[in-house]
């Protein structure tokens, strides 16, 4: 704490510790601590249900946390002031369809206290979109409407960006184009967390995380992941960090990972 | 045709239900209630007595003719009760006004010459005026006071008895107003709620559930802003509609006949006694309840159809209790109670004051009326605030 208000200590971008969430039974999110560093991409990789929602809505103080706590740059969650540094693409596409393209940007952007023209075709630009400014969103294909939700979510500029499951449904051309985008953003000192649960852009993470029911299971680079369980595949490492064998049967006297 | 897939349709409409307790209950209960309700209404509505305000302008001959149809009402046997006199019309006026008396009957100075003269004398009745309804039914009740008046009139001796004529005034409007006068403020207060309560809890259940809420809670907007946002964007298009509304109840535009399509006019020309301005002002005030209301409800739902469903709960008891159909006064002691908590009540007694009396600032009905729905829409502010949480599970 100290530290920060130095200066002297780098402050983390995002921190949990020992982050739970409960719900009813089932504990979504189950003790996490976490230190992100700025400038980075991290990739939150786990199966469905496994938590990588839930655990980015306590860290953008979206839900309450039932145990534990999470700082963006410092500032403890909730904190209105901190989500003007955080951007947030839900893994819905929350989206107005009954405003057009442009409409959607411009809403956002105000209520991000941004209302300036050109981060709009910036952005636009950027998600190629700029040819269908004035179309509602009601008419765009599904990949359109994603690339339209990230538009909404980069308008702004923010510090820390949390994106769940950014790339469903975008064509294999744009992804490239995502990517590109994304490390130009991180070369630029912003922090990226992309929640995913397929693991084939998990290498072009910095580093990865995987989760599973609500506890995170392992993290390191890819090529740590991949050596650590000694296979050359990232599924059968997790599968293995789960104590389950390639075709996802348990391993013998290795139940204790779970 | 297949009966196989009809039947696959159907219990797959079944199957659905099955998991929508609320719709289910709803569908049976609310008929049941609404119609006991109405029931309650209909049944026990209190009968109120006819009070009457006796003016005589006719000096010793008329005071006898109060004198008897005092005695001749007390207890209101036929539900008609001469409660005080007075010798002018205007204090009589003045009384009605105050709500000391229903119905006034004149008797006219001339009376004395007339009944020398052999002619008819002239009777004048005034009422209220602004419920030709309860109007009519109190000339049904004054049927026995008019045997009374007539046994009086006649001269000593004479054989038949003199049956006076009646002419008619009314305090507010004219004794001619029909019920679309009448029922002017009432639809301004209504549609005022009933859609603009509608618009909201749809577009706040979509925000809701389309994720749209939680995105925008991702950003440093707070959740009063939020409120006020809706209350301004759907307040405005309830000023466009209450403005609409107004215009079209206060003024009529006669269209002449073109070819084959007769003449006919638009709007329904009724005349508003007091300003128009203050009407709206009444109309704005509920409508801005009406969207937080929406919001609030909003939240208790989980789809657009159960938003729908709400409208027998939070619309049916306002349009049976809040006065559109029957007086507030007359219901049943405990409906009344109830009816005194209901934003419709105030609205519609605020509007009526106004548009049919005249009433101004001035007056303390359309103070009061205009203090509760003030606060009533600040409550449901708040209430609507409390709903939108950070934490959207
Ligand atoms: N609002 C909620 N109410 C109840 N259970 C929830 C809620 N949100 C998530 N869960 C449960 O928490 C677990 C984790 O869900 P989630 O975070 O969405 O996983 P992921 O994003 O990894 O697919 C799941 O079992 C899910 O059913
Ligand atoms: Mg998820």
């Amino acid at each position: 704490m100290t530290a920060a208000m130095s200066g002297s200590a780098p402050v983390h971008a995002v921190e949990a510790v020992g982050l739970r969430k409960q719900f009813g039974e089932i504990h979504a999110v189950d003790g996490i601590d976490l230190a992100l560093e700025p400038g980075r991409i991290y990739g939150l990789l786990g199966p469905n249900g496994s938590g990588k929602t839930t655990l980015i809505r306590l860290l953008t103080g979206l839900a309450h946390a039932t145990a534990g706590e999470a700082r963006i740059l410092g500032t403890r969650m909730p904190s209105r002031q901190a989500l003007g540094q955080i951007g947030y693409m839900p893994q819905a596409e929350a989206i107005y369809p009954e405003l057009s393209v442009g409409e959607n940007l411009s809403f956002f952007a105000r209520l991000e206290g941004h209302a300036d023209r050109s981060a709009i075709d910036r952005v636009l630009d950027l998600v190629e979109l700029s040819g269908r400014k004035g179309a509602p969103a009601l008419e765009l294909s599904g990949g359109m409407r994603r690339r339209l939700s990230l538009a909404c979510t980069l308008v702004h500029d923010p510090k820390v960006l949390f994106l769940d499951e950014p790339t469903v449904g975008v064509d294999p051309a744009l992804r490239v184009q995502f990517w590109t985008h994304f490390r130009r953003l991180a070369a630029a000192g912003t922090t990226i967390l992309v929640a995913s649960h397929v693991m084939d852009e998990a290498d072009r993470c910095d580093e990865l995380i995987f989760v599973r029911s609500g506890k995170v299971i392992g993290r390191g680079t890819g090529a740590e992941l991949r050596a650590n369980a000694g296979t050359d595949n990232l599924e059968t490492a997790f599968l293995k960090l789960s104590g389950l064998d390639a075709e996802g049967r348990p391993l013998d006297g290795n139940e204790a990972v779970a | 045709m297949s009966g196989s897939r009809i039947l696959a349709i159907a219990r797959r409409i079944a199957q659905g239900f099955r998991r929508d307790e609320r719709t289910l209950g709803l569908m049976f209960v609310v008929p049941l209630v609404v119609t006991a309700l109405l029931g309650w209404v209909l049944r026990d509505t209190k009968d109120a007595t006819v009070q009457v305000v006796m003016v005589n302008e006719a000096g010793a001959p008329g005071q006898r003719i109060v004198d008897a149809l005092t005695t001749a009402t007390i207890g209101a046997p036929d539900g008609v009760e001469v409660i005080s006199h007075t010798d002018s019309e205007d204090a009589a006026k003045e009384q009605l006004r105050l709500d000391n008396g229903d119905i006034a009957i004149v008797i006219p100075a001339s009376l004395p010459s007339d009944v020398l003269a052999g002619t008819r004398p002239t009777f004048t009745v005034i009422t209220k005026g602004t419920e030709p309804a309860a109007d009519a039914a109190a000339f049904g009740k004054l049927q026995s006071v008019m045997a009374t008046l007539a046994a009086e009139l006649a001269p000593p001796g004479a054989a038949t008895p003199v049956i006076p004529k009646i002419a008619r005034e009314t305090v507010y409007l004219t004794p001619d107003a029909d019920q679309v006068d009448v029922l002017a403020p009432i639809f301004l207060g209504f549609f005022g709620y009933f859609f603009v309560f509608l618009l909201t809890g749809i577009s706040f259940l979509r925000e809701r559930i389309g994720g749209t809420l939680e995105r925008l809670l991702g950003t440093p907007v707070s959740r009063g802003e939020i409120v006020l946002g809706y209350s301004l964007g759907f307040g405005m298009f309830a000023t466009i509609q209450i403005v609409f509304l107004t215009v079209f109840i206060l003024n009529s535009i006669a269209v002449p006949a073109i070819g084959p399509i007769p003449a006919f006019s638009i709007g329904l020309g009724v005349d508003s006694a007091g300003s128009p301005i203050l009407a709206f002002v009444i109309a704005l005030l509920l409508s801005i309840g009406a969207v937080n209301l929406g919001i609030f409800l909003s939240t208790f739902a989980r789809t657009e159809l159960q938003v729908i469903q709400f409208i027998p709960l939070v619309i049916v008891p306002q349009g049976l209790l809040g006065g559109l159909l029957f007086p507030v006064a007359q219901l049943p002691d405990a409906l009344n109670v109830i009816a005194h908590g209901l934003p419709l009540t105030y609205a519609i007694e605020g509007l009526r004051e106004v548009m049919l009396k005249g009433a101004d600032l001035s007056s303390r009905v359309v103070q009061t009326d205009l203090l509760v729905l003030a606060g009533i829409a600040v409550f449901f502010v708040i209430l609507a605030s409390t709903t939108i949480k950070r934490e959207v599970a």
